[in-house]
């Protein structure tokens, strides 16, 4: 079960960051958040998540190769790997937009 | 023993009953498969049949064939038959036939949840095909938007139906999904390690945990809408608190994932078939592996690209774009992964090779106007044109429909157990395929000249006129290659020659059987060292019917098979499992009066049919396991194993952790739908909070910490604690409910209903469960005293205990707040 | 498909990027299966297909295609501009009513008017159901959603009558559920805004 919980791991944290940041994209936004005056203050908070969702999934991909935590099964430590690898790139990927977009237009 | 005496005695054991009683009766996923995929095939004709009646409808400008009443009820309906009627269960199907052949084991985890989960199919299907023939079917569009599909909108019976009926065959997927993962996991063959599994059962297994976290969104929308057409709970209304944009964001959390569960079976076809006619192996296992894993979860994150018109924010918007864009990438991996088999191998041109190019050629435009709509300003002008009817349909029938067709005919030999009679097949092939891009090529122009999806007709002169009169024309000759496909299925399996065991020389477990298969499936069961078992041992289906495998002894008369380890594959306990038994369609057809009652509004008929319900399920549960101990038993080969009953981790137990993994997705669907009213819909806050006082707060937290603890010390003391917990928090939520009286004053009350009301029923639920392991192990049951049942109650008290804590807080959490 | 302002025209233009690009992609697939069907059997470069073609080359071209589509994005949304014209547009079952900021009171049924050549706030709401606006000459379309205000910049190249359309399926009146915008040269719009019938 193990195995299967490090195969689900890295996607599973990508979604949940995903879902986070929109999540809170939609709540900053929202007409009943006392925002700050300072439409920086939003970007900075959602910056700052996107930055700490892609250190999560880097950190992830570093557990999953240190010898502790490491799959046995070789075919399947590659699959794991590769799927700690997508999930770090789909974090960047995905979540890069609060750095560009104009946020509650 | 010899191998006629071995196959005789197994198939007593085995067999389902003869006769029209076996069809009741049956728990056998061979023949459970293929009921499955009969009915699905009906459906997807009843479809087909719905789609050529909107063709004759919009072949030429206004046409007085249908008017508009019946026209959206046709639409609708087509849209629905074919998503939850055809395509889900025709997986199912193939699944349920499949999956336990493919990884060596002799049936799924819970053979009656399969036939349970089939009868739910059936009742709750023909409950849809009864409002077609009597006139009331759903007509607000496959994704019933409020308030069109509401009060508002759609004062009849007609949603009733789509939310009710569909709710009930929803039941069906839960279940198979449950099912096959818990399969793929535990019940291989032994050796056969989660990388030596076959490629489909990978992406069943994937497809399955996504049916299990996809479809409860869509489960809680329906409930909400149906209590606020029944009961006014006021969710979708603007005017109460609610927002149409709840169900938006509720149903495509389902409905995108939705269209990867029907892709990634027919990816995980291919990748099975398609180094066969290749005659070598799939290039990239693990890189197949990871991309269809990526598939499944990426596209959690791209639900609204469906919504990318309602006003939400450019950033909003920008994320889903991006995370749309993404997912084309692990799509690409896979193409390619598949042309490079090709590249490799020798390919030949029979029929299931044919009808993949036909998938090459087709969803690869579907994926390429995808793309196209998933940058932003683009489907601003395409949403809800044409343009989207087009792509829409060659990702389905080229992603699902082709590859599923040379599912049918590679996997036919095995079915049938007869050679197949290729030409008619071909001739359909050629009819199919042009008349497919006839229909839908040119629509995706007459999308962007402004052609709008599910207008009823539409004036001459706007430019679209002889495209659709090709598409429709197109559409018929389609239509007459699926009548061809049907007729040719039909005669193969009557008339044709018996045919050869492995005709296509493929080296999976399926095919190391007699065909058509056993009830058993394997005499015994193999020991698995690679991927293809068959290239590495030609003569293993012999010696497999001659007993040499685990588990090659009827000698113990019952059904039994091995549980592994997950990741090894090694053999851990023996499963006992249950005859043929009318329970489960009993059971189905109770829940269907539950449902009808709610339909009906005969409301009545609900609390007694739930009674029933929870009788039938008590029975089946009581019905497991013995009252003596049997110890260690011999499998052949050495290794003296345990039977479930005597283990800690029963099958019921991961069954109930997935199906807990769908209840929590259930959970945390509604906690989504709680903030998103309270800060995005207008007309917040109501009148006033809840605000629970010290009392409540006392009581639950006295009330969670006596059910946590309880079920973790002795038995009897044990539960002497977890009652009064479970009481504690039931009783902190009636005080939480006295608060707001009236549901259907606000958003916020109705919500308030619904969760309470969920902690109250799985407080219920870990009652009912903590006193029947209770009365097991008074009546001595091996495994109530030392196997797994008082684990699995403690699964099901500690998620309620959980989930009322987390109910409480947030019914307060807006009271504190402001 | 005849763009009649800038912001469908820039959408236009997207289209036909995409249309060449996809076509180019297919004919790359197509010729890769042709190819990949007549080579003589024997191991490949795995790394080959799946890295480079599968991985590579797919993100590099969505890369570029989702930074193309998102600045495009962020340029027709409605942003504060000078010669700003704001209008109302409530959609019900099923017609539409349109009120002017700059004619306070004065409402037209199914016939929205505009200045050509200037930029057009549109405030979509609805009464009942949830409908949505689409001037395909003009610009996309947005949805009104009870209880929403969702704003949409369209503009008008030219004086001309437009055709707009309801693009969300809302019962048995969907289909003829249309209505025309009137762009009018400056004169016109002022006599417009003084009430005159065009």
């Amino acid at each position: 079960m193990i195995s299967v919980l490090r195969l689900s791991l890295p996607l599973g944290l990508w979604l949940a960051s995903f879902s986070a940041v929109y999540g809170l994209h939609g709540l900053l936004c929202s007409s009943r958040w006392a925002a700050p005056p300072i439409a920086l203050s939003e970007r900075a908070l959602l910056i700052g998540a996107t930055l700490a969702a892609i250190a999560l999934q880097a950190l992830c991909l570093l557990i999953l190769r240190s010898p502790r935590w490491r799959e046995p099964d070789p075919r399947l430590r590659n699959i794991g790997l590769a799927l700690a690898a997508v999930a770090l790139l789909a974090a960047a990927w995905t979540m890069l937009p609060v750095v560009a977009f104009s946020s509650c237009l | 023993m010899n191998a006629l005496r071995r196959h005789r005695a197994l198939s007593r054991i085995w067999a389902s009953e003869p006769g029209l009683r076996g069809w009741f009766t049956t728990v056998n996923h061979t023949d459970l498969g293929r009921m499955f995929l009969a009915v699905a095939i009906f459906f997807f004709i009843v479809g087909g049949i719905l789609a050529m009646l909107i063709r004759a409808q919009l072949a030429s400008p206004r046409s007085a064939f249908l008017g508009p009443d019946h026209y959206n009820q046709i639409f609708t309906m087509h849209g629905t038959i074919m998503m939850f009627l055809f395509a889900i269960p025709f997986f199912e199907g193939l699944a349920v036939y499949l999956l336990p052949k493919m990884l060596g084991t002799r049936d799924l985890a819970f053979p009656r949840l399969t036939a349970y989960g089939f009868w739910c199919y059936v009742f709750g299907g023909s409950m849809m095909i009864f409002s077609l023939l009597a006139g009331v079917a759903p007509d607000s569009g496959w994704f019933m938007y409020p308030p069109l599909s509401s009060t508002i909108g759609a004062p009849g019976i007609n949603s009733d139906f789509w939310l009710i009926g569909i709710t009930f065959v929803e039941i069906s997927a839960i279940s198979a999904a449950v099912e096959i993962t818990v399969t793929v996991l535990r019940y291989r063959a032994p050796g056969m390690s989660l990388s030596r599994m076959p490629i489909f059962a990978w992406y069943a297994l994937v497809t399955a945990v996504m049916i299990l976290t996809g479809f409860p969104p869509l489960i809680l929308g329906s409930i909400l809408l149906e209590l606020e057409r029944a009961f006014d709970m006021p969710f979708f209304q603007v005017a109460a608190g609610g927002d149409a944009l709840l169900w938006q964001h509720l149903f495509w959390l389902f409905g995108h994932p939705e269209v990867y569960i029907i892709f990634l079976p027919a990816a995980g076809a291919i990748s099975t078939i398609l180094p066969v006619m290749a005659r070598t192996r799939l290039m990239g296992y693990g890189w197949v592996v990871a991309a269809a894993v990526s598939l499944g979860v990426l596209s959690f994150g791209l639900w609204v690209h469906h919504m990318f018109t309602t006003g939400i924010p450019h950033m909003g918007l920008a994320f889903f774009s991006a995370a749309s864009t993404l997912v084309a990438v692990p799509t690409a991996v896979q193409i390619f992964a598949w042309i490079g088999t090709l590249s490799k191998g020798r390919p030949s041109l029979h029929l299931p090779m044919l009808w993949l190019l036909a998938f090459f050629a087709t969803f690869v435009i579907g994926g390429l106007t995808g793309v196209m709509v998933a940058i932003v300003p683009f489907d601003w002008q395409a949403h809800d044109t044409y343009f989207i009817v087009a792509h829409l349909h060659y990702v389905l029938v080229g992603g699902f429909v082709f590859p599923m067709l040379a599912a049918l005919y590679y996997w036919m030999p095995h079915f049938t157990g007869r050679k197949t009679y290729f030409k008619l097949g071909n001739t359909a092939f050629w009819l199919i395929v042009p008349g497919f891009h006839g229909t839908f090529l040119l629509l995706h122009w007459a999308g962007l000249l402004g052609m709008r999806r599910r207008i009823d007709t539409y004036e001459s002169g706007q430019g679209w006129e002889a495209i659709n009169l090709i598409a429709s024309i197109s559409g018929f000759v389609m239509s007459i290659g699926f009548a061809l496909v049907l007729i040719d299925v039909v005669i193969n399996a009557a008339v044709a020659i018996r045919g050869s065991r492995d005709p296509w020389k493929a080296g999976t477990l399926e095919w190391a059987m007699p065909t058509p298969s056993a009830p058993y499936n394997f005499a015994s069961l193999p020991q698995v060292t690679s991927r293809e078992p068959l290239y590495d041992a030609p003569d293993l289906p012999v010696r497999l019917a001659r007993g040499e495998g685990y588990l090659g002894d009827p000698s113990r008369g019952r059904r039994e098979t091995l549980s592994v380890e997950i990741a090894t594959g090694a053999p851990r306990y023996i499963t006992v499992f249950p005859g043929n038994t009318v329970l489960p369609m009993l059971m189905s057809a109770v829940t269907g009066l539950f449902f009808l009652g709610m339909l009906l509004k005969t409301y009545w008929l609900v609390p007694i049919s739930a009674i029933g319900v929870i009788c039938c399920a008590l029975y089946w549960a009581w019905s497991l396991g013995g009252t003596t101990r049997e110890g260690a038993l011999p499998v052949g080969h050495g290794p003296e194993l345990l039977t479930a009953g005597e283990v800690a981790d029963p099958p019921g137990w991961w069954g109930s952790i997935f199906l807990l993994l769908a209840n929590g997705t259930f959970f945390g669907s509604l906690l989504f739908g709680y903030v998103f009213l309270w800060t995005i819909a207008p007309n917040w806050p109501p009148p006033r909070y809840a605000e629970p006082g010290l009392d409540v707060a006392l009581a639950a937290l006295a009330g969670a910490g006596l059910a946590a603890l309880g079920p973790r010390l002795r038995p009897s003391t044990g539960l002497l604690l977890l009652l009064p917990g479970l009481g504690g928090l039931a009783w902190a939520g009636i005080r939480i409910l006295a608060r707001v009286p009236d549901p259907t004053a606000h958003a916020y009350d109705a919500t308030l209903w619904v969760l309470m009301g969920y902690a109250l029923l799985h407080l219920a639920v870990a009652l009912v469960m903590a006193l029947f392991v209770a009365a097991r192990r008074r009546a001595g049951h091996i495994g109530a005293i030392a196997g797994g049942e008082p684990r699995i109650a403690r699964l099901w008290s500690d998620y309620a205990v959980l989930i009322s804590g987390i109910a409480v807080l947030a019914a307060a959490l807006p009271g504190w707040l402001t | 498909m005849h763009p009649a302002g800038p912001a469908a025209a820039i959408i236009a233009t997207l289209w036909w990027v995409l249309l060449i690009g996809a076509t180019a992609i297919f004919l790359l697939v197509a010729g890769l299966i042709a190819w990949a069907w007549r080579r003589p059997p024997g191991e490949v470069q795995e790394r080959r297909f799946v890295v480079w073609l599968g991985l590579a080359f797919p993100l590099a071209v969505l890369a570029a295609l989702l930074a193309y589509g998102l600045v495009i994005g962020e340029r027709l949304l409605p942003r504060a501009t000078p010669d700003l014209v704001e209008v109302r547009a409530e959609a019900r079952q099923w017609d539409w009513r349109f009120g002017y900021a700059d004619a306070p009171g004065r409402v037209t049924e199914n016939q929205l008017h505009i200045p050509a050549g200037r930029p057009v706030d549109v405030a979509i709401s609805s009464a009942d159901v949830v409908h949505s606006f689409w001037v395909p000459r003009l610009a996309g379309k947005l949805d009104a959603v009870p209880g929403h205000v969702n704003v949409l910049r369209i503009e008008a190249d030219r004086p001309g009558r437009y055709e707009g359309l309801n693009a969300e399926y809302n019962g048995p009146g969907y289909r003829d559920h249309r209505f025309t915008v009137i762009a009018h040269d400056a004169e016109g719009w002022q006599a417009f805004l003084r009430g005159e019938r065009p």
